[in-house]
């Protein structure tokens, strides 16, 4: 039977209480009755008690009752347990049904989420237009600056470039901060490594098709990291970016070790890491360290962002994870990122459950 | 070889025109997403210059668009969003290629190159026939080893015919290919050009099929 009043709940728990309590008082009750000598009320009593059936109901009462007050209360337990989850963003809304005194404001709860979501939303739109609406015309000051270069003004030419480029990187930089410190917020993300990995395969491929690289995907279907779709693509489009960049033929990606979650609802799950490796020259030990600074880069001819890295390490850690690089068994670069697993959908663990009776 | 520019911002567009045109290509422009869609439905071009934010149709719709109605010509996405998770949508909804904005106007030129390139299944960045060897990278032609000088027009049909050796190529087709929407079409100056281009080249290097086109082979 499912009670979805506590106050139901709990008035029916005191009535059974009440009744058992009774019940099991006839006992010294019928004991001061014998010694009062009133034999004939005693005598009585004394077979009621006696019978195994009525101090079976007795005691079944006082323990139905007990039950059903503890279920009640557990109920805010695992409000109190969600509301945890919330905060340490491994959920967005409160799940569950709860008793009708608090579904209500459960309710309100999650309207509140709901609106607060997407404000986010909107102000990271609003961010990425104006990025986006910058861009064109900082496209079109490049070209001016090729403009001024073929008539011979190198100077202010090399100036308006360096200053675009600049200006560009701030934009991905600070983007890229603000959509990932906002899904931080939100929470509750969980992103598939083997789609992300696939969908940028797929893509560098195309951009990288004059180098004819091999990329290889070794990574198993089913393993999911707590991070927003659009965060995980920018922190492996990048590693990847930078692997098909210096790799010579070959790049792989494949996960080092998953660690099982630990019981325990309050305990961090365990992290999964992604490694990519490619065959290119790699990146001297004392400049790893220095590349995953903002703005620093470990040949300033080479195209693209510097800021690439940084990004990474920015987001792995505002997710709680972390990126390192050292040399690969390939000869290249090996570029670490660890991230949260997320657990499951699939197993959820007895906390997960709604108590009800 | 004839390119369309997709562009809304006009001073990028005409920037766009410039080098593009300046690269030997005829250049179309379109401002907005129903222009855009209407020709490339209608005329024929070897590559597409995509900006995404459009007015009227955004540019990523008029890919997925294109490429349910199985248009194959090559699109090169130019675009101010340029986060991973974007690239990949691109590319997932049929982009051949994705420069992001800012760009340098080279980077664009030598994805452009690639990717009549690679539509056209040449595996090299230059393209020999016989004694001719056409260079896109340069819009140089040298027969022999020495400079051969053509006027953008004949650049643009020997480039053409070069690009589909050994195929006959009729004369609408290359009429479609050379000149940009705007301008004056004239059949009978195909056959200058044409002409020209054997005075310059060597009477054998194209060989006129009668009644069907023209062909360079290998």
């Amino acid at each position: 039977m499912r009670l979805h009043s506590l106050r139901a709940r709990l008035l029916l728990s005191s009535v059974l209480w009440t009744v058992g309590l009774l019940f099991v008082s006839v006992v010294p009750f019928t004991l001061l009755l014998e010694q009062q000598s009133r034999q004939h009320v005693a005598m009585l009593l004394h077979r009621f008690v006696q019978s195994p059936v009525v101090i079976a109901i007795a005691v079944s009462c006082m323990a139905a009752g007990l039950v059903l007050a503890r279920g009640g209360l557990a109920t805010v337990d695992t409000l109190r347990l969600r509301l945890n989850r919330l905060r340490t963003g491994r959920e967005r809304r409160v799940d569950g049904s709860y008793p009708v005194e608090l579904q209500p404001l459960v309710d309100d709860l999650n309207t509140l989420l709901d609106h607060r979501e997407q404000a986010i939303q909107r102000a990271i739109a609003r961010a990425g237009d104006l990025a986006h609406g910058l861009k064109t015309p900082l496209a079109i000051l490049a070209q001016e600056a090729q403009h001024a270069r073929s008539a011979g003004q190198h100077e202010l030419a090399d100036a308006i470039a360096h200053q675009v480029e600049r200006m560009a990187r701030q934009m991905d930089y600070h983007l890229a901060q603000a959509r990932a410190v906002a899904s931080g917020t939100t929470g509750g993300a969980q992103s598939s490594v083997k789609e992300s990995a696939d969908g940028l395969a797929r893509a560098l491929l195309r951009l990288h098709a004059a180098q004819r690289i091999t990329m290889d995907v070794q990574v198993p279907d089913d393993v999911m990291v707590r991070a927003q779709r659009e965060d995980l693509d920018e922190m492996l489009g990048n590693l990847l970016d930078n692997a098909c960049k210096w790799g010579r033929a070959t790049v792989v990606v494949r996960l080092d070790a998953i660690d099982a979650p630990e019981d325990g609802p309050a305990s961090p799950p365990g992290s999964v890491t992604i490694v990519v490796d490619d065959d290119g020259d790699g990146i001297v030990p004392h400049l790893r360290e220095a590349v995953l600074q903002r703005g620093v880069r470990a040949d300033q001819a080479a195209p693209g962002s510097g800021l690439g890295l940084a990004i990474v390490r920015d987001l792995a850690e505002l997710y709680g994870g972390s990126i390192g690089l050292c040399a690969s068994p390939l000869g290249g670069l090996q570029a670490r990122l660890s991230l949260p697993r997320a657990e499951s959908h699939a197993r959820p663990t007895p906390e997960d459950t709604p108590r009800t009776a | 070889m004839r390119i369309l520019v997709v562009e809304d911002e006009p001073a990028l567009s005409h920037q766009l025109e410039q080098s593009i045109g300046g690269a030997g290509y005829a250049v179309d422009c379109a401002a907005d997403g129903d222009q855009a869609d209407f020709l490339v439905r209608t005329e024929s071009y070897d590559a597409v210059i995509l900006d995404l934010g459009l007015p009227c149709v955004d540019g990523l719709t008029l890919l997925r668009n294109w490429r349910d109605a199985a248009l194959t010509v090559p699109v090169l996405v130019l675009t101010a969003r340029g986060s991973w998770h974007e690239r990949v949508k691109g590319i997932d909804d049929g982009a051949d290629d994705y420069v992001t904005k800012p760009f340098q106007m080279e980077e664009v030129l030598a994805r452009l190159r690639g990717l009549i390139r690679r539509a056209n299944g040449q595996p090299r960045p230059t393209l020999t026939c016989g004694s001719v060897t056409l260079d896109p990278r340069l819009a140089r032609v040298t027969r022999d080893g020495g400079t051969v000088k053509l006027t953008s027009h004949e650049f643009r049909v020997l480039s053409y015919l070069m690009h589909n050796h050994d195929r006959v190529v009729p004369q609408r087709e290359l009429i479609d290919h050379i000149y940009a929407h705007d301008a004056d079409r004239d059949s009978n100056t195909v056959e200058v050009f044409i002409a020209r281009l054997r005075r310059k080249l060597g009477a054998g290097a194209i060989e006129t099929v009668r009644g069907l086109g023209y062909r360079i082979g290998a």
